[in-house]
């Protein structure tokens, strides 16, 4: 079904972005207001399609399209949305639209290029997620990086340079890797469009194949941050403000496993994986680097870059889970990327909001901020408890699928794994509340310290704002935890997809 | 020791890379490829003469698009970066009969530039070519007369009016394609007139200027933000 | 055979120039190094002793060498010109936080 709604989800963040710098000749308090309606209406859309489609969501037959140019598959540009990505789509457009509000608490200098390269890494993101195009797939992934490289340097002090330079050389190379794999898919195949690439993909000579997938796979994982391409990321993710290492933590490495999905499921396809055997082998570089997340986590003493480890860890378990290939394991894998965009997200937020009153992100500077902001504390203590595993939170759910899946085919390592980082994963938080509430004696020299450098966030709307994004995500994780049936039917639907790749393919091309 | 083992991991890499390349089959697996259609049917369908623009801001419009706001994005974290609120250096620039020479050429070069722009679609060149000889006449400016010259003459406002404008132009046209023809970036038919004039190949031009100015500015914002003078600099 | 072979030595002169020296200009000169290399391929690659694919007068359509490559090409370019100028500007940046250039004295690249 063509609708225009899926162009209007890329267009109207990219539209924001560029009204923006006009605007602020004009006069820059406006900006906020452009700023909060750009995020309604991207939240807005999401949400009409969901409820104007949901009877095809039921039915099975989700499937809207967009012939960008009116060029239909396979000579255009197509926009594709179908079930997987309409869990992504949607989650984003939520968890960003939150973090603009928080942002317009938490930023306080140069918030004009700052919201211009976050609503163009909004569009970046649904660009990634709906096109249907490999090449164009390859800009959205290049402006992806090149929109995040300046917000990591963004507090433009010497570690948050180096960080953002780490990071672009990475991005970059990973990127250029991509590049050369779609300018072989294009040389073998003579087409650029998913489907029709996911439909020839077989008659290529199998050496060619290996070179394809092996191209492919070097550029994702140095974009995902897996084991031995994962130098960058705790850097990288702890340099920058909190607000926007919620967004690359939280969300964007969701993005990059959403198109590691998209590209070797349904394009390339996952039996070429396996008749290669690298699937097994991918399975164990995962589970490796998911332990090697945790152990890092383990002995990180600054609490961001603690956070960034433990998300390695995390997405390695992740993706995993998808390389079983069984039904259990992409609905664990499907709800854990929920659950963790959720609370990592929130976890990142509140964090910043913690780390406001202390000097460095360092442990021993964090000592006390329980006392003094006890309800965020407490939120706090709340999404490290999902993030272990407790139930009832919806961390419990999602990790408990992801070890009956790896059970179910005896692969007991993977379950191993995942116990193990849970386990260490309650001694690493536990620190940090600790810490938290441990009892300091106030200096008089350090409380006028305390007063003189008083946060940006004392404005009394900042603080508010803030706070209520905070116990949004707090509420969500326990909402989502009581009722993580709801996403029982685009999960089933997804889950179908994957399986019968064929079908994304008769849909396309029309038969 | 370790020298001698990259060095065989290097040869290793350098034989699988010719080896795996090399093998590149002659003919596309499909038969009716991609490029046999535009090469097919680009002139009757787009009115372009130049292939590569046909496909760049016609069938692949939205790449294009997604390529200026590459572009946009990476000025605008330039100057995010580099935003220190100081005058470009300056000097006196170069001698008189430099100066009085470029006077003269200014406008060629700036003529030859919109020649580029706007012949995108009859010949070599379009509106990122364009927009780099646009950006080359401010960096001559600021060469021959001395930085501050051409940063008073062109303000940065200017230049972020230009640099936006050119993007929402893009944009306006992908949204007049929504109401004429019923598609983003679809192709203003009616513009279209006999194919090999200057006022042919229906929207493609006019993203071509567009895109022109908004590459020539993003580059000259670029250019003066990275000669700014930095704290504790000799000059 | 060639172009194989001058787009081999190309991309591993660039790999090698990244990994191996420790001027971070010289780095960035490297990844274009290797960029280039890419793009240098595919032309080549793409062009098969036909014509440019512009319509002049009394061309045939078939003898037209593959445009779809070149205007691939461009987008890589220009993306590439991008990434540059942005990492150009980073180490500016880093240059006026540490005063030097060198990977080798910052400990922040290196752990």
């Amino acid at each position: 079904m063509i609708s225009i709604s899926i162009l209007l989800l890329i267009i109207i963040p990219l539209v924001v972005a560029f009204l923006i710098p006009l605007l602020d000749l004009y006069n820059k308090l406006l900006r906020r207001y452009l700023v909060i309606i750009g995020g309604v209406i991207e939240i807005s859309i999401s949400i009409y399609i969901i409820i104007s489609y949901f009877s095809d969501l039921k039915a099975g037959k989700f499937f809207l399209t967009y012939y960008l140019g009116g060029w239909g598959p396979p000579f255009g540009i197509n926009l594709v949305m179908d079930s997987v990505s309409l869990i992504f789509s949607s989650l984003i457009s939520f968890a960003l639209f939150f973090i603009i509000i928080y942002s317009i608490g938490f930023i306080g200098h140069h918030e004009g290029k700052y919201y211009v390269l976050f609503f163009l890494i909004l569009g970046a993101m649904q660009g990634a997620i709906l096109t249907g195009d490999m090449f164009n797939l390859y800009v959205f992934i290049e402006l992806l990086t090149v929109t995040s490289a300046p917000l990591v340097a963004f507090k433009r002090n010497k570690h948050a340079t180096e960080a953002a330079i780490k990071y672009m050389f990475y991005g970059v190379i990973g990127g250029l890797f991509f590049f050369v794999g779609v300018i072989l898919l294009y040389f073998n195949i003579g087409s650029l469009n998913m489907a029709q690439l996911a439909q020839h993909f077989a008659e290529i000579e199998n050496n060619m194949q290996l070179t394809i997938i092996s191209i492919f796979l070097i550029g994702l994982l140095i974009k995902i941050g897996i084991f031995p391409f994962h130098f960058w990321l705790p850097k990288a993710h702890s340099a920058c403000p909190s607000s926007l290492s919620a967004l690359l933590s939280g969300v964007l490495l969701k993005v990059y496993l959403y198109i590691f999905i998209r590209l070797f499921w349904i394009v390339i396809g996952f039996e070429f994986l396996l008749e290669f055997n690298i699937a097994s082998f991918l399975v164990y570089l995962a589970l490796v680097s998911s332990l090697f997340g945790h152990v890092f986590a383990l002995q990180a003493s600054d609490i961001k870059r603690m956070l960034a480890f433990s998300s390695i860890g995390h997405i390695g378990m992740i993706l995993a889970v998808f390389l079983l290939n069984t039904e259990t394991g992409f609905y664990g894998g499907l709800l854990h990327i929920i659950s963790h965009l959720l609370m990592k997200t929130g976890l990142f937020l509140s964090t910043g909001y913690l780390l406001q009153y202390t000097k460095s992100n360092h442990i021993d500077d964090f000592a006390g901020v329980g006392h003094q902001n006890k309800g965020i504390f407490v939120g706090f203590i709340l999404l490290t408890l999902s993030m272990i595993g407790m139930p009832p939170f919806i961390g419990f759910f999602s990790k408990w699928y992801i070890i009956m899946a790896f059970l179910k085919i005896q692969h007991h390592f993977g379950a191993i794994v995942v116990v193990l980082g849970s386990l260490s994963a309650v001694f690493y938080y536990l620190r940090f509340i600790a810490k938290g509430y441990e009892k300091i004696k106030l200096s008089a020299s350090d409380l006028k310290n305390e007063i003189y450098n008083r946060p940006i966030l004392s404005v009394f709307y900042r603080e508010k704002l803030v706070t209520t994004v905070i116990y949004i995500f707090v509420g969500m994780i326990i909402l989502t935890g009581f009722s993580f049936r709801l996403f029982e039917l685009p999960l089933q639907e997804g889950i179908k997809e994957l399986i019968n790749p064929q079908n994304y393919i008769n849909l396309i091309l029309g038969g | 020791m370790k020298k001698f083992l990259v060095g065989l991991l290097f040869i290793g890499l350098a034989f699988l890379l010719l080896i795996n390349f090399a093998e590149l089959p002659e003919e596309k697996l499909i038969t009716f490829s991609l490029s046999d259609y535009y090469i097919g049917f680009g002139l009757e369908q787009t009115g372009a003469l130049n292939l590569v623009t046909a496909i760049l801001y016609d069938y692949r419009g939205f790449d294009s698009l997604g390529e200026s706001t590459v572009i946009f994005a990476a000025v605008s974290g330039i100057v995010l970066i580099l935003s220190r609120k100081m005058l470009p250096v300056s000097s006196h620039g170069l001698s008189f009969i430099v100066k009085r020479t470029l006077g003269i050429l200014t406008p060629f070069i700036a003529l030859f530039s919109l020649y580029v722009i706007t012949h995108g679609h009859l010949t070599p060149g379009g509106g990122f070519q364009g927009g780099v000889i646009l950006a080359a006449i401010s960096i001559i400016f600021s060469i021959v007369y001395g930085s501050a010259f051409d940063y008073k003459r062109y303000s940065p406002e200017l230049k972020t009016t230009f640099e936006t404008g050119g993007a929402l132009v893009f944009i306006i046209i992908g949204g007049l394609g929504i109401l004429f023809d019923g598609f983003f970036l679809d192709n203003l038919d009616f513009l279209t007139h006999s194919p090999g004039t200057l006022i042919s190949a229906g929207s493609i031009p006019l993203i071509n200027i567009g895109i022109g100015f908004k590459v020539g500015a993003g580059l000259a914002i670029v250019f003066y933000s990275m000669i700014q003078k930095t704290f504790g600099e000799e000059f | 055979m060639l172009h194989h072979l001058v787009f081999t030595v190309l991309f591993l002169l660039g790999l090698y120039t990244v990994i191996y020296k420790n001027n971070l200009i010289k780095m960035v000169i490297g990844l274009n190094i290797m960029e280039i290399a890419v793009f240098f391929w595919v032309i080549a690659v793409s062009d098969t002793g036909k014509s440019v694919p512009i319509y002049h007068l009394n061309k045939f359509a078939a003898s037209f060498n593959d445009p779809v490559p070149q205007a691939l090409t461009l987008t890589g370019i220009i993306i590439g010109a991008s990434t540059t100028a942005l990492l150009l500007t980073f180490i500016i940046e880093l240059n006026k936080f540490a005063d030097t250039i060198d990977s080798n004295k910052l400990e922040g690249l290196n752990e």
